[in-house]
C-alpha cells in the first residue's frame, strides 16, 4: 500500500474524529454523518475509489478503509446516542407544563347517594345470603297494614301517617317497605332471606329530619331456627360493614305491630366511640332502625306455622344511613337534587 | 305524656337521677323524648310576701307593692290586677332571666331595675308566663300560704318533667302511676299506690241511675253522685301538677277528673246532675238526627254508630270523647255525677276520627283501657273531691259491669324463650322478671303458666311474654350470632342489574342521577297533555290519571305517568346556579291498569340543558366544545344530539337494537323530536322541549332536551352478547361522501349504505355533513367512514372496488344519492 493512501486515510480518520467531537448537537451530528458516512461522504467516496488503485494495493487499502468505516460508524453510533438524548432532553424541557394546573376534566356525573347506599346495602346483604327484591310503591291496605297486624281502627295505624290514592278499595302509597314481607312469604316456602329497598311515603310535614318521600330497606329472614341473637348478629355485621370494624349494636325495646319482641337498634357513635358528642347528641348511640321477631300473627297470616317457623325483620332508613355516614344534616337535600349537593357524592361508597 | 317527677315520686323511689330514669325507661320501651326542668332558669327569683299595696302616685293602673323577701323589703311597681297584701308571690330581682309576658311565645329577657312613672321598681312580681309555667299572664302567680319567705323559688316550685312517647300498645303506661309501676319493676323497688278508698260501702244508687243500652260499646259504667259540692278554683298544688303535666286548671271538679286521668290513665267526666233530665244516665247509640253541643262549643251531628251518654231526654256527652255544654259543671253546680266508665276502643276511635276530635280521653280509650280500672279511679277521684269540698258527701254509687274481665292465662313451653331469643334464660330469672311486672308465673314441668294482669291487654301470646321478660332482663345480654340452616339461593334481580348498568353508563356520560318527588304539578299536567292524554312516553287519558287523596301540596296530587316534568323542574332549579346540567333518573311511573293496583313501569329519564362544558379552561381547541362537522347548528350548548348520544350509549350498553324516527309530542319541538323504536315497539321518546313550554317551566335562556326510555321494555329486548371474536385480518377503511336531497334523512342514507355494503362492513360512521356550492342547492353531502373486515381473509382491492360499485348503485336506486369522488 502506498504510503500516500495510508496517510490519506490516517488524515481522514483524525479529521473525522475531531469533527465528530466538535458536533455538539443533533443537527451538527447529522451534517457530520452526511460528510463522512453519507452516500457522498468522504469515506464512502474513498471506498468507492478503491477500484482506481493498482491491483496489488487494493486489498490492503480496502481492509484499511473498511476498518476505518467500522471505527467511524461505531464512533458515530455512540456519539449519535448522546446527541439524540441531549436533543430529546432539550425538547422535553421546552415541552414542560405547570403540573399543578388542574387536570382536563372528563365529563363524569355521579349516582345519587340513595342509589349508592341501596347498592352497597344490597351487596352487603347478598354476602350474608339475602336476596334483594322489589315491591310495588302503590300498595293495598291489606299488605301495607292488615297482614302486618295493623288492623283498621287500631291506633297503631296512626303511627304511619298515610297518603291515600284515589282508587277503589283502600289503596295507599306504601308507608314502609314492610308489605313485601307478606308478599315474599306468600310466594315462597321457607327458608326466606330477603332485603327490600325502595321508596316509601308518609303524610308528613317536611323539615330537616322529616320527608314525605324517603327510602327504606326492609330485611326478612324466616326459618326453623332464626333467633333474636341472629338478628343482633346480622345487624352488628351490617353496622361494622357500614361504620367500621369495632362498632357495637344496642337493642332498645320498642313497638312495631308486626314484630314481637320489637326493638329499635342503634350503633355506637363512631365519632366519639360511644362517649357522647355533638353528632350523637351526647347519647353515644345513633339510631339505625326498627327490628324484631316476626309476629306470630304475621307468620300465620301468610300460612307459615308460627310453632315451626320463627323469623326476624328489620327496617333501615336509607337517607338516615347516608346522613350518619356523611354528616348531611338535612334530609330534604336528598330529594332537593341540587347539583352542588349531588356532585359531592361522585366519590362516595 | 308529661310526667312531673314530684308527682311520680309519690309512687316510687327509684334512686335514679332524672337522666338515668329516662334512660332506664327508654331502654324498656317507654321512650323519653325530653327532660325539662321547671325553675331551671330561676336564679334571682324568690318567694316573697306582699306586705303592703299602695296606689302609684302618678298612674291609675299601677300600684306600689312592698314585697318582703328574707330581711329585705323591696318596692315593686306592678300592674297586676290580682295583687293583694298577705299574698306569697314570686319575686324576681335584677338579673333574673324571665320570659317576656307581653309577646307571643317564649322570649327570654333579663330583668333590669327601672323607674316606672317616677317610682323606682326594685324587682318584679311574676306571672306564670314570665316564669315559663304556663301561658297565663292576666295576673301574677300566687303561691300557697306556707311557702317559705325568702327561699329560692326553684326550691319551692321547681320540678323536673320527663316527656314520654307512649306507643299504641302501652295503654297501661299512659299514666303517671303506670309509668311509676314500670319504673318500680325495672328498678325492683316497691310501688306505693295512691289513696283510693273503696266505694263499696257507699249507698247504692237507684236501679235506674245507670242504664247501658249498648253493652257491646260500653262494657262498664260507674256513676258516683256527690252532693254538697262547692265549685271553686283548685288549690295551688293541684293546679301546679296539672300545669306541669300540660293541662290547664279549670275548677276543682274538672281538675280532679283530669288529675285522676293523668294519674291512673282512666278518663273521667263530671256532670252537673241537676242538669241531667231525670237525674239519670243512659248509655246508648245516638238517635237519627241527634245533635249535641260539646264543651268546645261545636254543634255536632251524631251518627247512629256514635255512642253517647244521655239523660232521660237527650245526649249529654259523646262517650269517651267529650262532654256536652248542657250538663257542664259550673259555678252553680252543687251535685256532681262522676262518670268512670269503659268504652269499646274501636267505637271511640271511629267517633273521634269522624268528629275530628282527639282528646286526652279518646287517646286513652282508643288504646283499650283495663275495665277493672273503673272503680279504682272513681274512688280516687271521690277521695280528692271530698277533700277539696268540705261538707260534700257521696249520695249514691252505681257500677254496671255485667261481665267482669278476669286475668288471662298463658300456657307456654319454657323453651319458647330460647327459641325466640337464641339464649337460655334461667327459669328463676323469668319468674322474677314477670313477677316484678305484676304477672303471675309458675313453672310447670317444661311449661310456664303465666297470669296476665288485666291492665296488660297487650299481652296475649307467648311471644308477648318473651318480650316482657326480655325487656326486664335487658337485651344487652343477647349474644350476636349469624343465622344457621340452609341458605336459599341468592338470585340477582335483572331489573336492578339493568338499572345499575344504565346508571353507570349515564354517569360515565356526565349525568347526575336525581331522586325527585313522584307527584306532578297541575301546570305540568296541562303542558304534557293533548287530545290523546297526559304523559310523555306513556300517556294516560286525563280522567285516568292517578291522584292522591291527601297530597302534601294540594296542587301536586297527580301520581306521575312520566318523569319528564320532574326532571325539568330539577333542571330549572339548578340552572339558577349552573351553566349546564345533565340529569337523569331511573324511577317508576304510575299508569292505570284496570287491576286493584296501578301498573308501575320503570323508566329512564334524561334531561340536558345549558353549556356542554362548564368553563373553557383549555381554550377553544378542546374538541368537545364544538362538533360543527356533523352538527352545523352546534353552538356549544347541549341539544338534541347530546341527548341522543347518551340515549344511544344506554341502548348500546343494554344491547337493545333500535331505530330513531321523527315523532311529535305536544311539549316538544316539532322538528327535533324522535321516537325510539325496537321493531314496531315504541320504547322511547326524545326531543327538545318547545321554548314556550320550557319558559313556562322556568327555563328561558337555553335549549332543553329530554328523553324517556322504558326500562322494562329494554329488559325484554336485550340481545345476548354472542359470537365475539378477535379479528385476524386488518380492517380496511373507506370513506363515502353521499350527495342526497336535503330532505333525505341520514338514517335512510346509512340504511342504504349498510344494505349495500353487506356483512363485510363492520362499522358505518357519519363524520361530516357538507352543504354548499360543490353539491348544489337543496342538497347535502354526508360523509361516512365504512370499515370493512372479513373474518377469514384479507380483503383485496378488487373486492373493494366491487363493493364500492354496489354501494353507488344502491344509493342511486334507493334514495337518489350520488357518490362524490
Amino acid at each position: 500500500m502506498a504510503t500516500s493512501v495510508q496517510h490519506d486515510l490516517e488524515e481522514l480518520r483524525t479529521r473525522a474524529l475531531a469533527d465528530l467531537a466538535d458536533a455538539v448537537d443533533a443537527p451538527a451530528g447529522e451534517i457530520w454523518e452526511k460528510t463522512y458516512l453519507g452516500p457522498k461522504g468522504e469515506l464512502t467516496l474513498f471506498l468507492r475509489g478503491l477500484g482506481a488503485l493498482p491491483a496489488d494495493e487494493r486489498p490492503t487499502a480496502g481492509r484499511a478503509g473498511n476498518a476505518l468505516k467500522r471505527e467511524l460508524e461505531a464512533a458515530w453510533d455512540s456519539r449519535h446516542r448522546i446527541l439524540a438524548a441531549a436533543d430529546l432532553d432539550q425538547h422535553l424541557a421546552a415541552d414542560a407544563v405547570d403540573v399543578t394546573l388542574p387536570g382536563r376534566p372528563p365529563t363524569i356525573g355521579a349516582a345519587h347517594p340513595v342509589s349508592q347506599m341501596i347498592d352497597e346495602l344490597s351487596e352487603i346483604f347478598a354476602l350474608l345470603g339475602f336476596q334483594t327484591v322489589f315491591g310495588p310503591e302503590v300498595e293495598t291496605a291489606h299488605y301495607n297494614f292488615d297482614l302486618l297486624n295493623i288492623p283498621a281502627d287500631h291506633p297503631a295505624r296512626d303511627v304511619w301517617d298515610t297518603i291515600h290514592v284515589d282508587l277503589p278499595g283502600e289503596i295507599v302509597m306504601r308507608t314502609h317497605t314492610s308489605p313485601m314481607q307478606a308478599r315474599v312469604m306468600e310466594q315462597t316456602e321457607p327458608p326466606v332471606r330477603v332485603v327490600v329497598p325502595g321508596r316509601v311515603y308518609r303524610y308528613e310535614a317536611q323539615d330537616a329530619s322529616h320527608e314525605w318521600m324517603f327510602h327504606q330497606l326492609e330485611g326478612l329472614a324466616v326459618d326453623r331456627t332464626i333467633t333474636m341473637a341472629d338478628l343482633k348478629g346480622v345487624l352488628a355485621e351490617l353496622a361494622r360493614q357500614l361504620f367500621g370494624p369495632n362498632r357495637r349494636i344496642r337493642f332498645r325495646c320498642d313497638f312495631f305491630p308486626f314484630v314481637e319482641p320489637g326493638v329499635d337498634f342503634a350503633v355506637d357513635c363512631a365519632i366519639c366511640g360511644g362517649k357522647g358528642c355533638r353528632v350523637c347528641k351526647q347519647t353515644g348511640w345513633l339510631e339505625m332502625g326498627g327490628a324484631g321477631m316476626v309476629h306470630p300473627k304475621v307468620l300465620a297470616g301468610v300460612g307459615y306455622d308460627p310453632a315451626v317457623y320463627t323469623g326476624f325483620a328489620f327496617g333501615l332508613g336509607i337517607e338516615r344511613m347516608t346522613m350518619m355516614r356523611t354528616g348531611v344534616d338535612d334530609v330534604r337535600a336528598f330529594a332537593g337534587n341540587d347539583l352542588r349537593f349531588l356532585r359531592q357524592f361522585a366519590g362516595f361508597a | 305524656m308529661r310526667v312531673p317527677l314530684s308527682w311520680f315520686s309519690d309512687f316510687v323511689d327509684t334512686g335514679l337521677s332524672p337522666r338515668e330514669l329516662a334512660h332506664t325507661l327508654t331502654m324498656a320501651g317507654l321512650e323519653a323524648e325530653k327532660i325539662t326542668t321547671i325553675g331551671d332558669g330561676w336564679d334571682n327569683v324568690f318567694v316573697g310576701l306582699v306586705a303592703r299595696v299602695e296606689p302609684h302616685p302618678d298612674a291609675d293602673r299601677l300600684v306600689l307593692a312592698t314585697v318582703q323577701a328574707g330581711d329585705h323589703a323591696l318596692t315593686v311597681v306592678t300592674g297586676a290586677p290580682n295583687i293583694a297584701s298577705g299574698q306569697k308571690v314570686a319575686l324576681a330581682l335584677a338579673g333574673a332571666r324571665l320570659y317576656d309576658g307581653h309577646v307571643e311565645g317564649q322570649v327570654l329577657k333579663t330583668l333590669k331595675p327601672g323607674t316606672i312613672r317616677g317610682v323606682r321598681s326594685e324587682g318584679m312580681v311574676c306571672s306564670e308566663k314570665e316564669l315559663g309555667i304556663s301561658e297565663e299572664h292576666e295576673g301574677i302567680l300566687v303561691l300557697e300560704a306556707d311557702a317559705p319567705i325568702g327561699a329560692p323559688l326553684a326550691e319551692w316550685l321547681g320540678d323536673t318533667v320527663i316527656e314520654f312517647e307512649i306507643t299504641p300498645n302501652l295503654v297501661h303506661a299512659f299514666s303517671i302511676l303506670g309509668i311509676a309501676r314500670e319504673a318500680a319493676a325495672l328498678c325492683d323497688k316497691p310501688l306505693r299506690l295512691p289513696d283510693a278508698p273503696s266505694l263499696s260501702a257507699a249507698p247504692t244508687g237507684p236501679a235506674d241511675l245507670v242504664t247501658i243500652e249498648a253493652p257491646d260499646l260500653c262494657p262498664r259504667y260507674a256513676a258516683v253522685v256527690i252532693e254538697g259540692v262547692t265549685v271553686a278554683p283548685s288549690p295551688p298544688w293541684l293546679q301546679r301538677r296539672l300545669l306541669a303535666a300540660g293541662l290547664r286548671p279549670i275548677n276543682n271538679v274538672v281538675d280532679v277528673t283530669n288529675y285522676v286521668m293523668l294519674e291512673w290513665g282512666q278518663p273521667l267526666h263530671a256532670f252537673d246532675r241537676d242538669n241531667l233530665a231525670g237525674g239519670r244516665i243512659i248509655v246508648r247509640r245516638a238517635r237519627p238526627g241527634e245533635r249535641i253541643e260539646t264543651l268546645d262549643h261545636q254543634h255536632r251531628d251524631l251518627s247512629d254508630e256514635t255512642l253517647v251518654i244521655a239523660d232521660a231526654e237527650r245526649a249529654v256527652a259523646i262517650a269517651g270523647v267529650m262532654g256536652g255544654v248542657d250538663s257542664e259543671v259550673s259555678n252553680r253546680t252543687t251535685t256532681v255525677l262522676l262518670e268512670s266508665a269503659n268504652f269499646a276502643m274501636g267505637s271511640v276511635r271511629a267517633t273521634a276520627r269522624a268528629q275530628k276530635l282527639r282528646t286526652d280521653a279518646s287517646a286513652r280509650f282508643e288504646r283499650g283501657i283495663d275495665q277493672n280500672l273503673v272503680l279504682d279511679a272513681a274512688g280516687r277521684a271521690t277521695r280528692l273531691l271530698l277533700d277539696l269540698c268540705p261538707g260534700s258527701r257521696v249520695a249514691a254509687v252505681s257500677d254496671v259491669y255485667p261481665r267482669p274481665v278476669l286475668p288471662r292465662e298463658i300456657q307456654m313451653p319454657f323453651r319458647e324463650f330460647e327459641r325466640l331469643l337464641g339464649v337460655r334464660l334461667e327459669p328463676e330469672t323469668v319468674v322474677d322478671a314477670l313477677a316484678r311486672l305484676g304477672f303471675g308465673a309458675e313453672i310447670d314441668g317444661d311449661h310456664l303458666r303465666v297470669t296476665v294482669p288485666t291492665r296488660r291487654g297487650d299481652v296475649t301470646l307467648a311471644a308477648d311474654v318473651v318480650e316482657e321478660a326480655a325487656r326486664i332482663v335487658g337485651y344487652e345480654t343477647l349474644p350476636e350470632t349469624l343465622p344457621t340452616g340452609e341458605t336459599p339461593p341468592v338470585r340477582r334481580d335483572s331489573r336492578h342489574r339493568l338499572s345499575r348498568d344504565v346508571r353507570d353508563t349515564l354517569v360515565g356520560c356526565g349525568g347526575f342521577e336525581t331522586v325527585s318527588y313522584v307527584t306532578l304539578h297541575d301546570a305540568d299536567v296541562a303542558c304534557f297533555a293533548d287530545g290523546a292524554g297526559v304523559g310523555f312516553l306513556h300517556t294516560v287519558p286525563r280522567d285516568g290519571l292517578l291522584r292522591l287523596r291527601n297530597p302534601i301540596q294540594s296542587d301536586r296530587a297527580v301520581l306521575r305517568p312520566t318523569l319528564v316534568p320532574s326532571l325539568l323542574e330539577v333542571a330549572a332549579a339548578n340552572l339558577r346556579h349552573e351553566s349546564g346540567v345533565r340529569l337523569f333518573e331511573i324511577a317508576r311511573t304510575y299508569l292505570p291498569s284496570g287491576d286493584t293496583l296501578p301498573s308501575e313501569r320503570t323508566v329512564v329519564c334524561l334531561a340536558m340543558a345549558g353549556r356542554r362544558d362548564p368553563i373553557g379552561r383549555f381554550g377553544s381547541d378542546d374538541r368537545r366544545l364544538a362538533d360543527g362537522d356533523r352538527h352545523p347548528t352546534d353552538d356549544g350548548h347541549l341539544d338534541f344530539f347530546d341527548l341522543k348520544g347518551s340515549v344511544e350509549a344506554v341502548l348500546d350498553r343494554a344491547r337493545v337494537a333500535v331505530r330513531f324516527e321523527p315523532a311529535t309530542h305536544p311539549a316538544l319541538h316539532s322538528g327535533r323530536t324522535a321516537a325510539v323504536l325496537a321493531g314496531e315497539r315504541r320504547i322511547g321518546l326524545l326531543g327538545e322541549v318547545r321554548p314556550d313550554v320550557a319558559a313556562a317551566l322556568g327555563i328561558e335562556t337555553t335549549r332543553v332536551a329530554v328523553a324517556e326510555l322504558d326500562l322494562d321494555a329494554m329488559l325484554d329486548l336485550r340481545e345476548p352478547l354472542a359470537g365475539v371474536r378477535i379479528p385476524r385480518f386488518l380492517p380496511v377503511a373507506q370513506d363515502f361522501a353521499v350527495v342526497v336531497a336535503e330532505a333525505t334523512p341520514a338514517a335512510s342514507v346509512e340504511a342504504a349504505l349498510r344494505a349495500a355494503a353487506g356483512p363485510l362492513a363492520t362499522s358505518v360512521d357519519l363524520f361530516d355533513v357538507y352543504r354548499g356550492s360543490q353539491v348544489g342547492t337543496d342538497r347535502k353531502s354526508l360523509a361516512y367512514r365504512v370499515v370493512f373486515t372479513a373474518p377469514d381473509r384479507a380483503l383485496t382491492d378488487a373486492e373493494l372496488v366491487k363493493v364500492r360499485d354496489r354501494i353507488g348503485k344502491t344509493l342511486k336506486q334507493r334514495i337518489g344519492g350520488e357518490l362524490r369522488a
